[in-house]
């Protein structure tokens, strides 16, 4: 299983129109901050303005490496997810992980009635304890269940329960609260900085690598779970582990910028497509790859350049997503068979 | 390391199978695999072939008793050392995921690559080689979804002897199968067994295994029987076991027939070889009995382009220029 000539040039292409996108949105803004500023500055031949130091060192270079972040997560949670199950429309929420930070971010803030920045640290913690009961109740379940299809249902069951209870919450909140709290579930990547963004980067940057080294495993999952045993590999230990890393993965990214969607179901297919690749080894890097391409991307595209207005990142990824969801379905008879 | 010289590759120590304690499918089984046999398990839909390769490779957990893999219990090798003693090959049509034949095949050397499946000349010698003996080298490029079912079936048969097991484990690997491709899966799992492998699979195609098994496992009822394939036709096993099918075990010819009510007796001269042989064919599918010295007799005549078959019966005597001429006549008669 070489990689393909094909594949490394798409993978060069992808990372040169990451570097591209990168440079446009550290760019577009009130105030522009190009390369040349930034090359200048480091080089030392030609300091940022103190303004321009703030803007790019506090608000743009956080929400672009949480952009980056997300980007490289929740596709990676999605493609364990649809070889897991083997089914092409499993994602990272499809466990129920969304429902239970949704669930914690609403307790604080529909319960608690906690706005404003002030809450964004007990919210992101909130968030995290709900994604985090989630991830333990499944993973006892997983243990306890032995067919993978029933865990799926059960998680699905499970999503939609909470969110009948979050939506009966919603129901007797004050109209303020109840703002917050949506605003909160259209999702932003603007509100991670400074100690949040760390610790983000420690929950993240760490699992990121040993999905890479659980590649070969996966690939031995494409055949379902029995051939799996057959050629060595220990199930239940690898769906502790997929489970475990997709939870605290899609967890921490939900926790710090609220749900984000269809990132996770469309960049594996995005990258399927484009690699024309079924083998995890090179699916698992490129599907990073792609959707940090695609969430840099969404997020000019939500900062309606021109514009001072700025659009949820859940509605823009959404926006994103479903069609290319909808034409590989559609047009490409390869998607349909994962 | 377990010892690798055993008599028996397998052999079922009082093993006992099924879903549910109270509710055993099939109980008590002793039986064995030689090293280089090829076993073919013989049963009905639903008589538990599965459950039972399945137990025995230990993808299910027997309700009571043990499967000894080169005498010793299975529970006693890890997962990686089953890998690489016995592979198998599943009944269910998975989804195919998109990978192409080679990469396909390439799985079979999982057990023996390091964590990030790189593959070394040896691994890569043996898939070519997987790919040779499926007749499928042309193929490896291919995705998997555009094969047809017997291109299919025998890249999953190439994955598996990639695997390079001296135990392969096949679950109706013909059951999607046409004849001729049903014929050539079966050689070539021969092949493999005369190239010195174990080979043990289900099927319920009782007629080709007949061709190639070293011994069959035939499920009857909540027993199973244990035997070469001729052993189990001379003790009457066949006939008992499609008695209530309405199929009938033709002791003399080694074959199936329906069996509906018996029109009548009939008796059969002429011409031996071929032509006899097809003759009784027809005669037997239109359900009569052959018997010296009966009411009717057919003659069979040979000419220079062909046969001809004269019935001659107390009406008198006709004569046929083809087979479905004369059974077209005792039809209507």
């Amino acid at each position: 299983m070489k990689i393909h000539s094909r594949s490394i040039l798409i993978i060069y292409v992808l990372g040169l129109l990451l570097i591209v996108l990168f440079l446009l949105d550290i760019r577009l803004g009130s105030i522009s901050i190009t390369f040349a500023d930034m090359l200048a500055h480091i080089s030392g031949r030609a300091s940022l303005s103190e303004q321009k130091l703030l803007i790019l060192t506090k608000f743009r270079l956080p929400r672009i490496a949480t952009a980056l972040m997300a980007g490289a997560a929740l596709p990676v949670c999605g493609l364990q997810m649809q070889t897991l199950f083997r089914n092409p429309l499993a994602g990272p929420y499809v466990l129920g992980i969304s429902s239970g930070a949704s669930f914690g971010a609403a307790l604080v803030v529909l319960g608690a009635g906690a706005t404003g920045i002030v809450a964004t640290w007990s919210l992101a913690i909130a968030a995290w304890t709900g994604a985090g009961t989630v991830m333990l109740l499944l993973l006892f379940v997983s243990y306890r269940i032995k067919d993978v299809m029933t865990i799926l249902i059960l998680g699905i069951m499970f999503s939609s329960g909470l969110a009948a209870i979050i939506s009966i919450m919603q129901y007797f909140s004050q109209a303020s609260a109840l703002k917050s709290f949506v605003i909160w579930s259209m999702g932003s990547l603007g509100n991670v900085t400074g100690a949040q963004l760390t610790i983000m980067a420690w929950a993240i940057l760490p699992l990121l690598v040993l999905t890479l080294a659980y590649s070969k495993v996966l690939n031995g999952l494409m055949l379902g779970e029995e051939y799996a045993m057959t050629m060595g590999i220990r199930i239940q230990r690898t769906r502790l582990v997929i489970f475990a890393t997709t939870s605290i993965l899609a967890g921490t990214i939900t926790a710090f910028c609220g749900p984000i969607g269809f990132i996770g179901i469309a960049v594996p297919h995005m990258a399927r497509f484009l690699l024309n690749r079924s083998d995890h080894r090179i699916l698992i890097p490129a599907s990073m790859l792609t959707g940090m391409v695609v969430m840099v991307f969404s997020d000019i595209v939500s900062r309606l350049p021109g514009t001072e207005q700025i659009l949820p990142i859940n509605a823009v990824t959404s926006l994103i997503g479903i069609p290319v969801v909808i034409w590989l379905v559609v047009m490409n008879r390869k998607a349909q068979s994962l | 390391m377990p010892p690798t010289e055993a008599k028996h590759i397998i052999s079922l120590d009082r093993l006992t199978i099924g879903y549910h304690k109270d509710n055993a499918l099939l109980s008590k089984l002793n039986l064995t695999v030689n090293r280089g046999e090829m076993v073919a398990l013989i049963g009905r839909n639903g008589t538990g072939k599965s459950t039972l390769l399945k137990s025995m490779i230990g993808l299910l957990e027997p309700l009571d008793g043990r499967c000894l893999l080169d005498g010793l219990p299975f529970a006693e090798y890890t997962l990686l050392q089953r890998a690489r003693r016995v592979s198998f090959v599943s009944s269910q049509i998975a989804q195919l995921p998109a990978l192409t034949v080679n990469e396909l095949v390439g799985l079979g050397r999982m057990p023996y690559t390091g964590w990030m499946g790189r593959m070394s000349q040896e691994d890569k010698a043996l898939i070519k080689q997987a790919l040779d003996e499926v007749q499928m080298a042309s193929f490896s490029k291919r995705k998997l979804d555009c094969l047809s079912d017997g291109e299919r079936q025998r890249a999953m048969i190439a994955r598996a002897f990639a695997q390079d097991t001296p135990l392969m484990v096949l679950d109706e690997p013909t059951a999607f199968l046409d004849i001729p491709n049903t014929f050539e899966l079966i050689r070539l799992l021969s092949r493999f067994r005369d190239g010195g492998r174990s080979i043990v699979y289900s099927t319920h195609d009782l007629e080709t295994a007949m061709l190639c098994a070293d011994k069959m496992w035939v499920i009857h009822e909540d027993r199973i029987l244990e035997g070469a394939p001729e052993d189990l036709g001379l003790s009457g096993l066949f006939d008992e076991l499609f008695s209530k099918s309405g199929i009938r075990y033709d002791e003399q010819a080694g074959r199936f027939h329906f069996s509906g009510y018996i029109k009548g007796k009939i008796s059969l001269e002429g011409e031996q070889g071929k032509a006899l042989i097809w003759t009784r064919n027809t005669l037997v599918r239109l359900g009569f009995l052959l018997e010296k010295g009966a009411g009717q007799l057919i003659k069979i005549e040979s000419l220079k382009d062909g046969y001809n078959w004269i019935l001659e019966n107390n009406l008198g005597s006709k004569r046929f220029n083809n087979l479905y001429t004369l059974a077209q006549f005792l039809i209507q008669e």
